[in-house]
């Protein structure tokens, strides 16, 4: 479904941007203004487990990245290794402080009384997590939390692609909203093909089929379709199959899926 | 209830219990559907919180491929949409109405589709949908009993509340749909392996995941991220 929301938030990070490349920061601020927040950090996960603070907006949304990471325990922490959203409205209630005894009386120190952690992720691909402080206690309403999960996609899918060295442009991450195909299972299913073809992570598989489709033009669903029957017809030299359905333009050959091309392994992807 | 609906539900209710494993019940619900409904297939479609509906269980790939197309048209947005049952007893009727939808429905061999919507109190979390080869009305027995069905997957993502502050709605959908998304990269990786098509590769993962005891989720995540040894 073209949806929206993801439209109108990426109006606002237009906002931001004002055509220039968009980052991850353009996409905080936005995001802090369209939930009524008042910060929002981000920390990425390596392979290895390890947390890595990419950005925050102010110093208060520095440090809850930096008591998370200190202490091993708070919202993000619980929100990567979950796999879901961890939502913690009211950080002075004592349910809260049993369940980070260290990061809660921190991050009240620091001045944030709600946290909301939302994981950057898709399957099995764990890219990390953006973190939503308010000064003030109380629940994300309904609308607030749908148009916070869709910045926190936008966060996610910016960080893939730029593994992958696309230009991270408006127009590139527009892209991304009119294609309703993304969320097709074929998608995720060639992902898992292509990984175990190439000797891949999926994050990288994944992030070839989106490089690969964006600069051929064509939907991911297609690209995807083009991975899975090329397994079964020629059980052979699979990724050549997307290849040969596209020939022609250069960044198709640029974002070819095969293993020899310039797509970085994702333990690169932040160096 | 004849013997063996009473236990299909016994049967459903049992894995309600302690390790309990959300995407296999779900595909259990499914499959019950289909059993039990006399429809060629079914699906359960979960609200993303962000307007759509995503995929969370489905009995065939058939029927996966279709439910996840219906982008903004179709019979379970518009379950969604308003709250009750969807029943298009004859598509070839409603290609006015859906004509997207319906050609895809009727190239994949559907004559018919019932959307019957999954509530919790007020707020609607999903729809279970049901696809017929056959142009056919439900009887009201038969469209109670998927209503019943329906409930019981509301039930069982309700489950998944005893994990420890894992409280809210959003948490658990959000979750749900991912595990998902988790499901079909595994799909992926082992039709890939073992040369199998996504039915096959599905078969092989809920195969598995039985005799090692272990969740299909989880399962699926070591798959992926080349931690399996069993398959």
């Amino acid at each position: 479904m073209i949806d929206e929301r993801v439209m109108r938030v990426w109006a606002q990070v237009g906002k931001q941007t004002r055509g220039a490349r968009v980052t991850v920061a353009d996409i905080c601020t936005a995001a802090v203004a369209g939930v009524g927040a008042d910060g929002a950090g981000v920390t990425v996960t390596t392979r290895a487990a390890a947390r890595e603070p990419v950005h925050a907006t102010d110093r208060i949304a520095g440090e809850l990245e930096l008591w998370q990471s200190a202490h091993g325990q708070g919202p993000g922490v619980d929100a990567c290794t979950t796999g879901g959203p961890v939502l913690a409205a009211d950080l002075r209630s004592p349910g809260e402080r049993t369940r980070w005894p260290e990061f809660t009386p921190a991050a009240l120190g620091s001045g944030a009384q709600a946290v909301f952690a939302l994981p950057m992720q898709v399957g099995a691909i764990r890219l990390g997590v953006v973190d939503l402080y308010r000064a003030s206690p109380g629940p994300m309403s309904a609308y607030e939390l749908a148009d916070a999960l869709a910045f926190t996609e936008a966060v996610a899918l910016l960080l893939l692609d730029g593994s992958t060295g696309a230009p991270a442009d408006t127009a590139e991450l527009a892209w991304q909203r009119d294609d309703p195909s993304a969320h097709h299972a074929q998608v995720h299913q060639a992902t898992g093909m292509l990984a175990a073809r190439l000797g891949i992570t999926a994050e990288s598989a994944f992030a070839r089929l989106r490089a690969h489709a964006f600069a051929c033009g064509r939907p991911q669903g297609d690209v995807a379709h083009d991975v899975i029957e090329g397994g079964r017809a020629t059980g052979v030299d699979l990724p050549r199959q997307a290849e040969i359905t596209v020939g022609g333009a250069d960044r198709c050959r640029a974002a070819r899926l095969t293993p020899h091309d310039g797509g970085l392994p994702a333990e690169d992807r932040w160096s | 209830m004849s013997e063996s609906l009473a236990e299909s539900f016994v049967e459903l209710a049992d894995t309600l219990v302690d390790d309990f494993d959300l995407m296999e019940f779900l595909y259990r619900v499914t499959v019950t559907c289909s059993a039990v409904l006399g429809v060629a297939a079914a699906g359960v479609l979960l609200s993303d919180q962000r307007g759509a509906l995503r995929v969370a269980a489905a009995s065939s790939e058939r029927s996966l491929e279709l439910l996840q197309r219906q982008t903004g048209e179709g019979p379970s947005p518009e379950c969604f949409r308003t709250g009750r049952p969807t029943v298009v007893a004859d598509l070839a009727v409603a290609a006015d109405h859906w004509p997207r939808f319906v050609t895809l429905a009727r190239g994949s061999g559907f004559a018919s589709v019932y959307a019957l919507p999954m509530r919790l109190r007020t707020e609607l979390i999903g729809v279970l949908t049901l696809f017929g080869t056959r142009p056919a009305a439900l009887d009201p027995g038969t469209v109670q009993l998927g209503q019943a069905l329906a409930d019981m997957a509301t039930i069982g993502l309700l489950q998944t509340r005893t994990i420890p502050h894992r409280e809210t709605l959003v948490e658990q959908l959000q979750t749900a749909i991912n595990s998902r998304i988790v499901i079909e990269q595994a799909k992926g990786v082992l039709a890939e392996r073992h040369r199998l098509d996504m039915d096959g590769s599905f078969a092989l993962l809920r195969d598995t995941a039985r005799r090692h005891n272990r969740r299909l989720s989880e399962l699926a995540r070591a798959v992926v991220d080349g931690s399996a040894a069993v398959i």
